[in-house]
């Protein structure tokens, strides 16, 4: 899997079966979700959101834990596709922390009554934002791209250090300053029939994840490669 | 010694010999040495993150208004943020130059342990920002009447917290060697969150007569933690301009 060429012509393989995959299992797990699990009682048909909103958020974090680990094998090994799967999975990860922000702001409004509370799982989430955009900020400010990925896997590895140290000390200065108002986890404990369509989404979004992450790589791969002579003959005949 | 700007002679003498009987420490005693010159030599290089600090602290009491039971329960958080960006406005300069004119270079070729030189480099930095904001946030706590009594642990979760912005620092600088200095403070800004609540909470703590040594120890174990991590990663950073 190492080599680009063979990466290339197995990858083309398996893209279609994750493609189709993703989309059944997103297909069912939302339309399970969205119109045949039961309605809350307390929240009525907006708690529907975390069919979205859930898989997006846990996307967001886990992405960045596979990013830094493809940063310390590219920074130790120096594997040159670890830091291409690194920069390709950038972007994803951004835009899944992007839409849990943005659907997490959109649910709290009308069970909140506020877009924004600085709770300790927004900040944390907000600064994991952040973290993505300085991660693609020094990518992109580096031009020779070897160098700039062995840069970001740099940077990903005190990501990887600092992110459980901020997640507490977020929780302890969320807990200093106002004690008890509103946490998700203390909505009651769902239902089967609430969690199950919730377990076929995050899968699905895992897929997504998987598939999107193929597409950026393929691309990663021939534009970084396109002076050699297997790239040709895939283009050329 | 140090401060006689008018001796030609320091200059032409070679304050890096390489000496097959040197040790570890004297490699770091001359880096420590040679930076400290060329910083007092150009006074704007510990006046500058300074007087910055004192301004910005100045700013809050004319915007927010100067009642004094305002500015006392903000001044954690105000000292801290001024602090921060202080400590980054001279960030860019601790690789910079050296890389610049080529001194470098000879660092690498020289055989010595790199992580020393980047160690010094991290002491040279919290020497000429970290030690004078240290000593510029007593007056800043009298100026936004901050109580006595949270002088000390202000100056203890300044002095671990401007260590850990320097090593952070270093590792931005590193990485944005030769692009432009914000991008620096871009790269570095999300990861300093930790030590920003953790510093507010101390000097908070210490205002509500709370026990805050557990935001110190966890200061300190970061610090423990990241001088050998963040050095050996920032050495790592330094060598990507050398392929």
């Amino acid at each position: 899997m190492g080599s680009p060429p063979l990466f290339y012509r197995w990858s083309s393989k398996i893209m279609p079966w994750l493609g189709i995959l993703a989309i059944i299992f997103l297909s069912v797990g939302l339309f399970w979700g969205l119109l045949i699990a039961p309605t809350d009682y307390k929240q009525g048909d907006v708690y529907r959101i975390l069919y979205v909103h859930v898989p997006s958020a846990i996307l967001g974090q886990s992405i960045f834990m596979f990013m830094a680990a493809c940063g310390l094998i590219n920074v130790v090994w120096r594997a040159k596709i670890s830091g291409m799967i690194l920069k390709s999975a950038a972007p994803i990860g951004m835009s899944f922390t992007l839409i849990a922000l943005v659907t997490g702001s959109v649910w709290g409004k009308p069970t909140w009554g506020t877009w924004w509370v600085w709770d300790a799982r927004l900040t944390s989430t907000l600064i994991l934002f952040f973290i993505y955009a300085a991660l693609i900020g020094l990518y992109s400010s580096i031009d020779d791209k070897t160098k700039a990925d062995r840069a970001v896997s740099i940077l990903s590895i005190v990501g990887l250090a600092i992110i459980p140290v901020i997640k507490k000390s977020v929780d302890w200065w969320q807990t200093l300053h106002q004690p008890s108002t509103f946490t998700l986890t203390s909505s009651p404990s769902m239902s089967p029939d609430m969690y199950q369509p919730l377990l076929l989404c995050v899968i699905g979004f895992y897929l997504i994840f998987a598939f999107t992450l193929t597409l950026n790589l393929r691309n990663e791969v021939i534009d970084r490669e396109r002076s050699k002579n297997w790239v040709k003959q895939i283009f050329v005949n | 010694m140090l401060l006689q700007g008018t001796d030609p002679q320091i200059l032409t003498q070679p304050l890096l010999r390489f000496d097959m009987k040197s040790s570890v420490l004297d490699w770091l005693g001359i880096i420590l040495k040679r930076d400290l010159i060329i910083a007092f030599r150009r006074s704007s290089t510990y006046i500058t993150p300074l007087v910055f600090f004192l301004i910005v602290i100045t700013f809050f009491p004319l915007a927010l208004g100067p009642q004094d039971s305002l500015l006392s329960s903000l001044a954690p958080g105000v000292i801290w943020i001024a602090a921060l960006l202080a400590s980054l406005l001279a960030v860019e300069s601790i690789f910079s130059e050296d890389f610049r004119d080529g001194s470098l270079d000879d660092f690498f070729v020289s055989l010595e342990p790199s992580f020393i030189l980047v160690f010094a480099k991290v002491m040279i930095h919290w020497l000429i920002t970290g030690l004078p904001i240290l000593i510029a946030s007593s007056l800043a706590a009298i100026i936004l009447y901050l109580p006595l009594e949270s002088f000390v642990p202000m100056i203890l979760s300044l002095l671990l917290g401007t260590s850990f912005m320097s090593l952070l620092g270093a590792l931005g600088a590193a990485l944005s060697l030769g692009k432009s200095a914000i991008l620096s403070a871009i790269i570095v800004l999300p990861f300093s969150i930790p030590t920003l609540l953790m510093g507010t909470s101390v000097v908070t703590f210490s205002l509500n007569n709370q026990d805050y040594s557990g935001f110190l120890m966890i200061m300190g174990a970061m610090l423990a933690i990241g001088i050998p991590l963040l050095c050996l990663l920032t050495v790592e950073a330094l060598l990507l301009n050398y392929d």
